[in-house]
């Protein structure tokens, strides 16, 4: 990607780099894969809006400033537990501030095959193992970079094949009031091997008025036959900025179906690569997203179909109030090798607000001749028709309205696989939502 | 009898264009009304004109449903009052259970009238009992309301609505169409239980073959956005028999090209 000259990144980040280098964990070859991965970070520097990728998200104030890394803190238990899903048997690691809580980890007494291991530790037990992970991803962006610098916390999970692990692992990453100005740099990497099975749960929490920033970069390789199911929520405080990039890999057979509900954070900005190298695979990738106030948040999604008799369907929907924005672009590369393609990918809004502000950008790039694609984006309002069909069943204007308005976002909800998580998702979806107590709990 | 509905020298408008003009309907309680027409003669006008949708202009006459004037009210407060219109075209709200929404409907209803809310236990014994009857299958009742039921299944859960809401004054819109016979049959028997002294039913029907279910006590020949004949139910049979060819307004005589 040619870079459209980036921004240079602020003395004092700079300066948190010399002063704690020397303490990030892992030994071998890591120290020198970070330096490097900083010195690209240096070269890069943070995007700009003349970036393609970044046209309609100004970063730079939510990134380039004075950060510093984590202290730890441990809040009160009922604070963490409140976010507890996927039942009573899951299993679970807990981040709070970017930092592994090993003590509320439930992880042990794994079936064979399966390893949930935090990444800090295994940077000083298995350094090349890790750095050659850190190294899979090619592309030299400055999020990424700045993330190989700094990353000492995140989940390593890996299923052998035929592994499966039956109840979910829930992945819970929490900031607190005491974080502001942190820089948490999580790093997760994924792997499932032949025919494992997981159920993944990513709960990202920020609390209070803290002001800090998460990046996350995951990684995730589904070996053949191989299924994720993943469900994840994003509820945090307005001041909170939340970016990630994942990317996945997914050979013959795999199956992915990923449901993202975004409820909150002043800045969320999800990346997300998939790339389907086997054939018979299928990548569902669902969200809704919900920007009230002066939110921001912004999907990518870029699917790349490199094998034939593969399926994919991105179905993303926003609700879009207040002064805020959403962005959502979404691309389905089909390549010439990738016959017999199934792709399809919507993006519906509702925009409540006039002051809202909604940019939806839905590519197609087919190389392949025998292929079925279709891509769609709608922007409108409650549909009157609907509207009056409720209220001519009693239902006062306000509550259908708000009625139609979860509705709305519920198509998405309930694709979640956790109802613990869905649960989670719908509460905090009622709570921003006028009117949305009176609801209840549908 | 007292009068339900009283509709006196309606005349209503969409986009400017006249679709109901001098319409006069009396119903009385515990009353069954069909208004038989072709189509384009105005029937789901005067269906949404008592439901309140938007976009329907009364430009003269008045409505009054149990002594209120009903024009004055919105739509919720039609609910509330006792109407219930079973639509023609049921919309679907994906992400809305259909039995939620019923919940919600029901207890919206009793709120306006100042009635605490129905338990969840009654709701449900009586949900079931009324599903049952109308052949809604549990499992219609999980899913989000009207999303890819197929026509039979929207109108039996319009009836099941009905059933539950128990309003005073039932509009049926095209009821039947789209509907097999045993559905057919199924769902006149539903509409007949509510048949009471105290309610009453305007069925609006572009066919007979409802009305040899629920049989009318009175018929209305609409044609043209008026109301060109009235008389019992043996109109309907005739009607049947000879089609709606004898009601239509003589045309008016071809303007003599001027050019």
């Amino acid at each position: 990607m040619p870079t459209a000259r980036a921004v240079e990144p602020v003395p004092e980040l700079l300066e948190l780099w010399a002063t704690s280098r020397a303490y990030l964990p892992g030994k071998g070859p890591v120290p020198g894969l970070r330096d490097a991965a900083f010195a690209a970070f240096r070269e890069v520097g943070f995007p700009t809006t003349r970036a393609e990728a970044w046209k309609y998200t100004n970063v730079v104030p939510w990134v380039n400033r004075p950060l510093r890394l984590p202290p730890r803190d441990v809040p009160g238990t009922d604070r963490i537990t409140a976010w507890f899903a996927g039942g009573v048997k899951a299993r679970r690691l807990i981040f709070v501030n970017g930092h592994l809580l090993p003590e509320l980890a439930h992880v042990g007494g794994l079936p064979g095959g399966v390893t949930v291991r935090g990444l800090g530790r295994l940077l000083q037990e298995e350094p090349d193992r890790v750095a050659d992970a850190l190294a899979e991803l090619d592309e030299p962006r400055g999020l990424t970079a700045l993330n190989t610098a700094f990353a000492s916390a995140g989940a390593w999970i890996e299923l052998q094949d035929g592994a499966a692990l039956d109840e979910p692992l829930q992945l819970l990453f929490l900031t607190t009031a005491t974080a502001d100005s942190v820089l948490c740099n999580l790093r997760n990497v994924v792997r499932l091997g032949r025919a494992a099975r997981l159920h993944l749960i990513e709960t990202h929490v920020a609390l209070g008025d803290a002001k800090p920033l998460s990046n996350v970069v995951s990684q995730v390789r589904l070996g053949e036959g191989a299924e994720l199911r993943q469900d994840r929520v994003e509820i945090g405080a307005a001041p909170a900025a939340l970016i990630e990039r994942s990317r996945t890999v997914i050979a013959a057979g795999g199956r992915l179906c990923r449901t993202v509900a975004t409820l909150g954070y002043g800045l969320s900005r999800h990346e997300q690569g998939v790339r389907i190298v086997g054939a018979g695979a299928e990548a569902l990738l669902n969200g809704v997203f919900t920007p009230t106030g002066k939110e921001h948040v912004d999907t990518q999604i870029r699917v790349e179909h490199a094998a034939p008799s593969c399926h994919s369907n991105q179905f993303y929907k926003g609700v879009v109030d207040g002064r805020s924005h959403a962005v959502f672009a979404g691309k389905i590369l089909v390549e010439r090798a990738a016959q017999k393609t199934d792709a399809y990918q919507s993006n519906n809004n509702l925009l409540l607000s006039d002051e809202a502000e909604i940019d939806s950008k839905p590519e197609l790039e087919i190389y392949a001749d025998d292929v079925k694609c279709s891509h769609g984006a709608t922007i409108g309002e409650l549909d009157p028709a609907a509207l009056f069909y409720l209220r001519s069943r009693g239902l006062p204007a306000a509550l259908a309205r708000s009625l139609l308005i979860f509705g709305w976002a519920e198509e998405v909800l309930e694709r979640m696989a956790d109802e613990a998580t869905r649960l989670q998702a719908r509460r905090a979806f009622l709570a921003r939502l006028p009117g949305g107590a009176v609801l209840g709990e549908p | 009898m007292t009068a339900l509905l009283e509709i006196r020298d309606l005349a209503v408008s969409v986009d400017g264009k006249t679709i109901l003009d001098e319409f006069e309907l009396v119903v009385g309680a515990g009353e069954v009304h069909a208004v038989m027409g072709p189509n384009g003669s105005g029937k789901s006008t005067l269906a949404y004109v008592l439901a309140g949708r938007e976009g329907y202009q009364v430009t003269r006459g008045t409505i009054r449903f149990l002594g209120r004037d009903l024009l004055t009210l919105e739509p919720e407060e039609r609910a509330a009052a006792g109407l219930f219109l079973a639509m023609q075209y049921p919309v679907e709200i994906p992400g809305v259970a259909n039995m939620y929404f019923l919940r919600q409907a029901m207890n919206a209803i009793r709120k306006a009238r100042g009635e605490p809310d129905i338990s969840a236990a009654d709701f449900m014994k009586r949900l079931r009992a009324q599903a049952e009857l109308v052949g809604v299958p549990p499992e219609l009742l999980k899913r989000d309301l009207n999303a890819g039921f197929s026509g039979g299944e929207k109108k039996r859960n319009e009836i099941l609505q009905l059933l539950m809401l128990e309003p005073r004054l039932a509009v049926l819109d095209e009821t039947d169409s789209g509907l097999d016979i045993d559905a057919l049959r199924t769902v006149a028997e539903g509409v007949n239980r509510l048949r009471s002294p105290e309610r009453a039913m305007l069925v609006i029907t572009h066919y007979q073959r409802l009305l040899d279910y629920i049989v009318p006590d009175r018929v209305h020949v609409l044609v043209d956005g008026r109301i060109r004949r009235s008389g019992g139910k043996e109109l309907a049979l005739e009607l049947e028999a000879e089609g709606y060819a004898a009601f239509q307004p003589k045309p008016a005589e071809p303007a003599t090209a001027a050019a």
